[in-house]
Formats: C-alpha cells, sequence, structure tokens
C-alpha cells in the first residue's frame, strides 16, 4: 500500500535532518573554528546570521513562484505553499533582524541603524508581515488567494533590493558573504548551517502547507446535510410551545 | 588596544539562543497546529459517515 502525500513522513525527516545539520554547524562555528582578525569571537554570529539571510530570501523567493504558479493555474496546492512560504519567509526575516542587531551592538556600536540593507530588510519584514495579516482578515478563500498572490508578486520586488542594497548604496552594512569574501575556516560551519536551515525551513513549509490544504478543506466543504422537515419542526421533547 | 572587538561570547550566546528559540518555537507551532488540524478532520470526517 503506497501513502498519500499527507500520510508522507518527508517532512519530519527534512526537519529532523536539518537540526541535526544546525547542531553540528554550529558546534563547528563557535567551537572548532578560529576567531576572525577583527571581530574575534563576535564572528561567530554569522554562522546563524548569514545562513539565516539566505534561507529567509530562498523563501521568499519560493513564496514567489508560489504566488505566480497559483495565479496560472489557479490549483489550490500553490495557494497552500504560498501561506506556509510566506510564514516561513517572515519568521526566518525577523530572525534575521534579532541576529543582526545582537552582532551590531558590539561592533557598530549600536542596535539599529537606518542604513539600506536594514532598511530595505525592515520594509520585506513588514511587507509579507501584512500580507499574512490580509490573508486572516478575508474570509471567501478565492478572494483570499488571488490578493495575496498578487500581493506577495508586488512585495517580492523588494527581495533583490535587499540583496543588491550594499552594493548600490554606501551600506554600514558589509557586503554579501561569498566564497571569495569569507576565509576558507569559515567555509563549513557556514555551509552546514545553510543546508541545515534549507532542511529545515523545507520540512516546515511542507508540513504548514498541509495544515492550510486541511483548513481549506473544511472552509470549501459542502454542508452538512439538513434534519429531514418534519423531524426539524418538531417541538422538542417537554420544551414549551 | 589592538583594534580587536574584545570578549564578545555574551552576544554569541544571546544571537544562538534566540536562534533556538524563534525556529524551536516556530516548529512547535506548527507541529501543535497540524496535529489540531489533522484531529478535526478526523472527527468531521467520522461524523459525515454518521449522518
Amino acid at each position: 500500500m503506497t501513502k498519500t502525500s499527507a500520510q508522507s513522513r518527508t517532512p519530519q525527516a527534512l526537519i529532523a535532518a536539518g537540526i541535526a545539520l544546525l547542531l553540528a554547524g554550529s558546534f563547528w562555528g563557535l567551537f572548532k573554528a578560529p576567531g576572525e582578525i577583527f571581530m574575534g569571537d563576535v564572528q561567530r554570529i554569522m554562522y546563524v546570521h548569514v545562513p539565516t539571510a539566505w534561507n529567509a530570501m530562498l523563501a521568499l523567493t519560493f513564496a514567489f513562484v508560489c504566488a505566480v504558479a497559483f495565479l496560472l493555474t489557479n490549483a489550490w496546492k500553490w495557494d497552500n505553499r504560498l501561506e506556509a512560504a510566506m510564514e516561513m519567509g517572515v519568521v526566518l526575516s525577523l530572525l534575521l533582524c534579532m541576529q543582526g542587531a545582537i552582532w551590531a551592538k558590539p561592533t557598530w556600536g549600536v542596535w539599529w541603524d537606518w542604513d539600506p540593507r536594514l532598511t530595505t530588510t525592515a520594509v520585506m519584514v513588514f511587507a509579507f508581515g501584512g500580507i499574512l495579516a490580509l490573508r486572516n482578515a478575508v474570509d471567501d478563500p478565492v478572494k483570499r488567494a488571488v490578493w495575496s498572490s498578487v500581493a506577495c508578486i508586488v512585495a517580492f520586488a523588494d527581495v533583490p533590493i535587499v540583496y543588491f542594497s550594499v552594493k548600490w548604496w554606501n551600506s554600514l552594512h558589509q557586503a554579501q558573504s561569498t566564497p571569495e569574501s569569507v576565509s576558507k575556516a569559515f567555509h563549513w560551519p557556514l555551509r552546514i548551517n545553510a543546508l541545515g536551515i534549507l532542511f529545515l525551513w523545507t520540512g516546515l513549509v511542507a508540513l504548514r502547507a498541509r495544515v492550510a490544504a486541511l483548513r481549506l478543506r473544511s472552509e470549501i466543504a459542502p454542508p452538512l446535510p439538513e434534519r429531514p422537515r418534519a423531524a426539524a419542526d418538531a417541538p422538542a421533547p417537554g420544551g414549551a410551545s | 588596544m589592538s583594534g580587536v572587538v574584545q570578549g564578545g561570547w555574551g552576544f554569541v550566546a544571546a544571537a544562538y539562543l534566540v536562534t533556538a528559540a524563534v525556529l524551536g518555537g516556530y516548529a512547535t507551532s506548527v507541529f501543535l497546529r497540524w496535529r489540531s488540524e489533522r484531529s478535526r478532520a478526523a472527527t468531521e470526517a467520522g461524523r459525515d459517515t454518521t449522518t
């Protein structure tokens, strides 16, 4: 007997693999990798901050793909995935801002600065967070799916701006981390954590999409058949007429 | 002064704890919602077959 997609345990396996990789990568980054020449041990925040940034953008890019796919196909599975991916993207972006603030304090001297990278990231969080709020406020599943798909496509315009902001404008934030700009000693913990967060969010998005699918099924399910007319009109036993 | 940020383990610990708390909290919320929706769907399916 084959398992249906709703019964498959692939998401749980992805989540477990993600957690294992994150633990291994974090251990390596915290205790095995050398400190950085200027930032010392504070630079170890990079092993969670940079993979979070990559994966936040990846999750929101997947949300954009789902939005386009829904508008092209009208298949509900894309709307379920859109809801899941946007929620995951907002969680990762919020986490990104928190990690960045913790790293900024000892290196920049402030928790937050309205620099182009940070400002565009804040816009990204509020834009996608607003779309999730919009989804909760709309009862009609069709309107909700179409509006949030269109809104997601519009909001996605900010994602490449976040990525290129450090190149386009004079930013306090450092440029993108690439294999050329990061020492070889830092590569492995960075890659392992990036893969760990990738596995974790893909598993969580798959599971969250199932939640959205079950809710949608109960929303669009036909109402229960009415009781026979005679039975419905009969006075309740012992009730006053 | 050496020009190197001194100490900072408190900030490192805070960043990793926040990461664990946010990802762990969100994963827990997804699992709880999945379990609750699944049991609701099973209840509704059972009610449909009895009517």
